[in-house]
């Protein structure tokens, strides 16, 4: 038998090489479904635009949505004036609440305060909260 | 010197593991003889794993209420990317392990690996089976489809016919007079926690009992010999056997990746094998589809239950049978293990093994 002449340590080596490619192949063809099955949901975050009634947001008042899979808050500072902000707080992710009096954010976690621009007034709290386009178009808010 | 060297040489100063692998893997002898049947233990723990493996997963999707329950099942099997990847391999690698079992278990029987002193691992076997069915029965109900839910009511409504406690057995079952939101919360903490705990403390009892027993030397060729009375404990050896690894594993692997296959020719090619389509539609409690059978596995006790006239006579024939073949060992002592030495036993085997699937198949089509 020609093969009998190899060196075990050869046969060994081939061997160790084939069933090591055999074995990285399986995980691949294993593993890509599994990683597909985990992978986080988009949420709508392929949605560049959403739209809401102009009338579910009061004067003064704060309407919250989700937008591109994460909370947006719009506000209506005065009459037909819009703004509209990421709801998450910079310092550690909590969601502000709208305090209409004194008119201001309020982070429940650790007190921190933004003001109706989106600047931080007081509290922990980094920089400002993350302004998102928001225009009126008719009845409707296009938010995006 | 290497990296994994000098990381062994840290486990076997502090944990022996040198002494451990030669004395379970590389100085382990098995029976030179072992055949393919012996590798069958191996290929159910694979498919045990996958089915935790692929049950965890179903769990990030699946909702065990009766509002969300079947259009969870819908979300994964149409949404989640490869969702039906995943839910097949559960639902086909449940059949394959019944299939992989009952291999085991006749392999067991004919060669009357079950004899002394080896009683306690079949019982245990035998729990373990059991356990395997009830585990197909809980996670049958869960999809809450047509199938599962006229099919858990049928099963549920034979533990009934048990005279005196039967109305409140089949109560107890279901959590209520009828299969509904009670049922299903009691069948999916079973199902995910309850069987599967069991399962795995038995099983771990199995395979200590079979490593502290020694693997039964198979009963064919010319050298094999009925071993002399046992009187006191002995661990079977194998001198002349072949170690565990490399040899003994490979030939386990080999079998493990011929079941996988099979299940996996199954997932891509046939996977409506064990999917009616009863279960494409949401339970509805007010309206019975026509010809509801069980499982294949369960086509017997099914058919068994409609051939008596009375219900308790039908039940109280698949309790003795299933007695019977719990405690075998207890009354087969003879030491005699080759089949060629046992004509009764093997002519009952073979004919039993005939009756139970004639009587599925009637159980099939009638």
């Amino acid at each position: 038998m020609v093969n009998d002449s190899l060196p075990p340590n050869q046969r060994r080596f081939f061997l160790t090489i084939i069933l090591g490619g055999l074995s990285t192949a399986l995980a691949v063809v294993a593993g890509w479904p599994l990683f597909r099955f985990l992978s986080p949901d988009t949420g709508g975050a392929d949605v560049e635009i959403v739209e809401i009634p102009r009338a579910s947001v009061d004067v003064g008042g704060a309407h919250f949505l989700t937008y591109r899979g994460r909370p947006v808050v719009v506000l209506q500072k005065s009459a037909g004036e819009f703004a509209a902000f990421s709801a998450v707080c910079t310092h550690l992710g909590c969601i502000v609440k709208w305090v209409s009096d004194p008119g201001e954010f309020l982070c429940p976690c650790h007190a921190g305060r933004f003001s109706t621009d989106g600047a931080v007034l007081g509290g922990p709290p980094p920089k400002p909260l993350e302004p998102i386009p928001v225009v009126l178009a008719g009845d409707l808010l296009r938010i995006g | 010197m290497s990296p994994l060297k000098r990381l062994v040489d840290y486990l076997d100063v502090r944990l022996g593991v040198r002494e451990l692998v030669r004395q379970n893997l590389t100085g382990y002898l098995v029976p030179r003889r072992a055949n393919f049947f012996y590798t069958l233990g191996a290929v159910l723990l694979a498919l045990f794993s996958l089915q935790v493996v692929t049950g965890i997963l179903l769990l990030i999707y699946y909702r065990p209420d009766a509002a969300n329950a079947f259009a969870s099942v819908q979300y994964i099997m149409n949404e989640v990317p490869y969702g039906w990847l995943i839910r097949y391999v559960h639902v086909v690698g449940s059949n394959i392990i019944v299939i992989a079992l009952l291999l085991h278990m006749l392999s067991v029987l004919f060669m009357g690996s079950y004899k002394k002193p080896r009683e306690l691992t079949w019982l245990t076997g035998f729990i373990l089976f059991n356990l395997s069915l009830a585990l197909c029965l809980t996670g049958y109900l869960l999809p809450w489809s047509q199938l599962s839910f006229w099919a858990t009511t049928v099963a549920t409504d034979a533990a009934g016919a048990v005279p005196v406690v039967g109305e409140m057995a089949v109560q107890f079952l279901r959590g209520g007079a009828m299969v509904g939101e009670a049922t299903l919360g009691r069948f999916f903490a079973l199902h995910v926690m309850g069987l599967p705990l069991l399962l795995g403390a038995v099983i771990g009892l199995h395979l200590f009992l079979m490593r502290r027993v020694g693997i039964s030397r198979p009963p064919f060729g010319p050298e094999y010999e009925p071993p002399a009375p046992l009187l006191s404990f002995r661990h079977e050896e194998h001198p002349d056997g072949i170690p565990f690894f490399p040899h003994y594993v490979a030939k386990d692997l080999a079998a493990i990746f011929f079941f996988l296959a099979a299940l996996a020719w199954v997932v891509f090619y046939a996977p409506a094998l064990f999917i009616p389509p009863a279960a494409l539609e949401p339970a509805d409690p007010f309206v019975t589809p026509p010809h509801i059978k069980p499982e294949w596995y369960f086509l017997w006790a099914y058919q068994t239950l409609k051939i008596f006239p009375s219900k308790v006579i039908g039940l109280a024939v698949q309790g003795a049978f299933m007695t019977l073949l719990a405690v075998l060992p207890f009354l087969d002592i003879g030491p005699e293990r080759r089949p060629a030495h046992r004509p009764l036993f093997v002519t009952c085997y073979f004919l039993g093994i005939l009756l139970m699937v004639a009587i599925s198949i009637w159980g099939h089509y009638s």
